[in-house]
């Protein structure tokens, strides 16, 4: 749940640009307009010498539009559910800064190309200068609507991006919950020979008897208490792996020897529950139990350069003969490999080599967390 | 007052407390049967029931070496001499896949956690069988065993079926038309290819390979062989009542397990 969170204020961040930012693209758009506008008013009235003054006044005259208009559009607080609310004072303060912007382009042009001020007396007089300002308004407008446009286009992008990002946490929440569903499943053939060793135990060895049973009832709680958490320590999956591995010990007899070797530094470190189980189970099922002879399963927890590696060693039948007498060998793997994938990505890794001389060799590793 | 000679169990069953479960409860229920050994897998199942030839078998269906089902298979193939086949019954775990099986074949089998219920009435059965007195001429617990198996056995999926076999030799790949196969013989983790022209080795089970050969034409004859029958010559049976085929070309001669020797009777 927690790296779900930030995962989204990771997106959040990148998307919503801060507004400085946004202000210098918009003026950016604006130059392009302006200049966009200067062409054409040199195109109408044919005096081609003057378009670089026209350019200069042109983008004198956006320019302190943007800063009025967008200033104020970002000054406010973006609310999309108040956007409609802003169109009409929107539109007057547009009307309003047509004049005002090009009045001022006028004044910062002049003295930009060292022509002096004009006179604001005579100003609104000149019918050209009147012509001058409604195609001002115009190109104001038309930038505003550029504006606005690009910033939907790019509102809708975050959306997507936001939706995707969200449906792939449905995914991975609906695959865990999956994956716990899959390993609550607590396989029958092996409850019902445990309880039938239990029945028999009762009568021949009372004290072996209760031994088993306090075995069973913490691989049960274990096992069960795993779907609801997603987490757990390294010492209570330990505790789970013993809690199974007695259980196998009494019922396979001498054919099963087991050791776990666990630092006490690394009994607090946390990992994902039942990842460990699933293989230590396989040792069991798909090397030792098989195997006439029966053999030694090994699990050890060790840590180095911030990683976590848990081995779980057999000396039973190996890969080779494991694959080709029980095809199901590769699920509980593959299903594992998924969920180191989903968690951690390229950082943690599921091993599975031939141990020497015989068995199977499954090598756990994932970041360390001891918090 | 004269005595009947005991009937003899043998139990194969890996887990030793079951094992142990099991014989004590037998002993309770049944105290004339005699508890003649347990056996801790499944090759080991085999080989002292030859030696016990017991009249009750007890196998449990999962354990290591092979399977109760296969033991029950190779014992059918290897068992000779005077004694009759044993009584076979299958123990096995609530969820076994076999469970179903059972009921449908309408195998002898007990579940466990076994129940004294039920196992009274298995014992009930079992006693009216080996009764001196009810003993039939034959061997009316192999012939049963046989029937149950035959039901058992997996019937052949609509597999992709094979029209060459590559078989390395050396170093080049040999393409053998299935046609022209006589049989083919699980040797360890190979299968041997007899043809025409001579044999050759391919790395499959034998029981991966029957899901993509035509049952029309390609039939197991035992746990070890399937035999193609455009290829057989005639058959033959022993004093014994073994089967035996021989074939045309090569001209080698096959047994035949008990399991399978309803393919071969006169029409």
């Amino acid at each position: 749940m927690r790296t779900i969170v930030k995962h989204d204020n990771h997106t959040m961040t990148t998307l919503a640009r801060p507004k400085l930012r946004r202000l210098a693209d918009d003026a950016g758009l604006t130059i392009m307009v302006c200049v966009f506008a200067a062409v054409l008013i040199t195109l109408v009235n044919g005096k081609t010498w003057e378009l670089y003054d026209q350019m200069v006044y042109s983008v004198c005259v956006g320019l302190i539009a943007l800063a009025i208009l967008d200033g104020a559009r970002l000054a406010l607080p973006d609310d999309p559910a108040r956007r409609r609310r802003w169109l009409a004072p929107g539109l007057v303060l547009l009307v309003a800064t047509a004049p005002f912007a090009h009045f001022c382009g006028m004044v910062v042009g002049s003295l930009l190309l060292g022509y002096g001020i004009p006179d604001l007396h005579d100003y609104p007089n000149d019918r050209g200068q009147r012509g001058m300002i409604l195609f001002a308004l115009l190109g104001i407008g038309v930038m505003a609507l550029l504006i606005l446009n690009r910033e939907r286009v790019e509102r809708i992008k975050l959306e997507r991006t936001q939706a995707t990002a969200r449906a792939e946490t449905i995914e991975r929440q609906a695959l865990q919950v999956q994956l716990r569903l899959l390993q609550a499943q607590i396989e029958p053939h092996m409850l019902f020979n445990t309880l039938a060793n239990l029945q028999g135990l009762i009568a021949i060895d009372p004290q072996q008897a209760s031994t088993m049973l306090d075995h069973l009832i913490q691989y049960l709680r274990a096992t069960l208490s795993a779907t609801r958490a997603e987490s757990t320590t390294l010492a209570q999956e330990f505790a789970a792996a013993e809690a199974y591995l007695g259980l196998m010990a009494v019922r396979m007899g001498p054919r099963l020897a087991y050791r776990c070797v666990l630092p006490a530094d690394l009994r607090a470190a946390r990992l994902p529950a039942m990842l460990l189980q699933p293989l230590v189970e396989n040792a069991i099922i798909h090397g030792l139990e098989p195997k006439i002879e029966g053999g030694t399963v090994t699990v050890e927890a060790s840590a180095r350069a911030g990683l976590l590696e848990i081995c779980v060693s057999d000396t039973g039948l190996g890969l080779d003969d494991t694959l080709t007498a029980a095809k199901g060998t590769g699920v509980g793997v593959s299903t594992t490999r998924e969920r180191l994938q989903a968690l951690y990505g390229p950082r943690a890794a599921l091993t599975l080599i031939p141990a020497q001389p015989h068995g199977v060799l499954a090598r756990l590793t994932l970041p360390l967390e001891t918090a | 007052m004269t005595t009947t000679p005991r009937p003899r169990a043998l139990i194969a069953e890996d887990e030793p407390i079951l094992a142990a479960t099991l014989a004590a409860t037998l002993r309770r229920l049944w105290p004339e049967l005699e508890i003649g050994g347990t056996a801790p897998n499944g090759v080991a199942a085999v080989e002292q029931a030859l030696a016990l030839r017991p009249d009750i078998l007890f196998l449990d269906i999962k354990m290591p070496g092979q399977s109760g089902l296969e033991a029950a298979q190779e014992l059918a193939e290897r068992w000779d001499g005077p004694r009759p086949f044993p009584q076979v019954v299958f123990v096995t775990a609530y969820d076994d896949y076999a469970v179903q099986a059972f009921e449908q074949a309408a195998v002898d089998y007990v579940m466990k956690p076994v129940s004294d219920e039920r196992l009274a009435r298995t014992v009930e059965r079992l006693r009216a069988r080996t009764a001196p007195a009810a003993a039939p001429a034959g061997d009316a617990a192999l012939d049963r065993l046989v029937e149950q198996m035959r039901a058992l056995l997996p019937a052949q999926p609509g597999a992709e079926r094979l029209t060459v076999i590559r078989a390395a030799v050396g170093n080049i790949i040999r393409m053998i038309p299935v046609q022209d196969v006589a049989y083919f013989q699980a040797l360890d983790k190979y299968v041997n290819v007899a043809s025409l022209d001579g044999d050759a080795l391919i790395r499959l089970s034998l029981k991966d390979l029957l899901a993509q050969l035509d049952p029309d034409r390609f039939r197991q004859i035992s746990r070890g062989t399937i035999v193609n029958l455009r290829h057989v010559a005639s058959a033959s049976r022993d004093d014994a009542g073994k089967l035996t085929l021989h074939l045309r070309n090569p001209p080698d001669t096959l047994r035949v397990s008990p399991l399978f020797a309803h393919l071969f009777r006169q029409m």
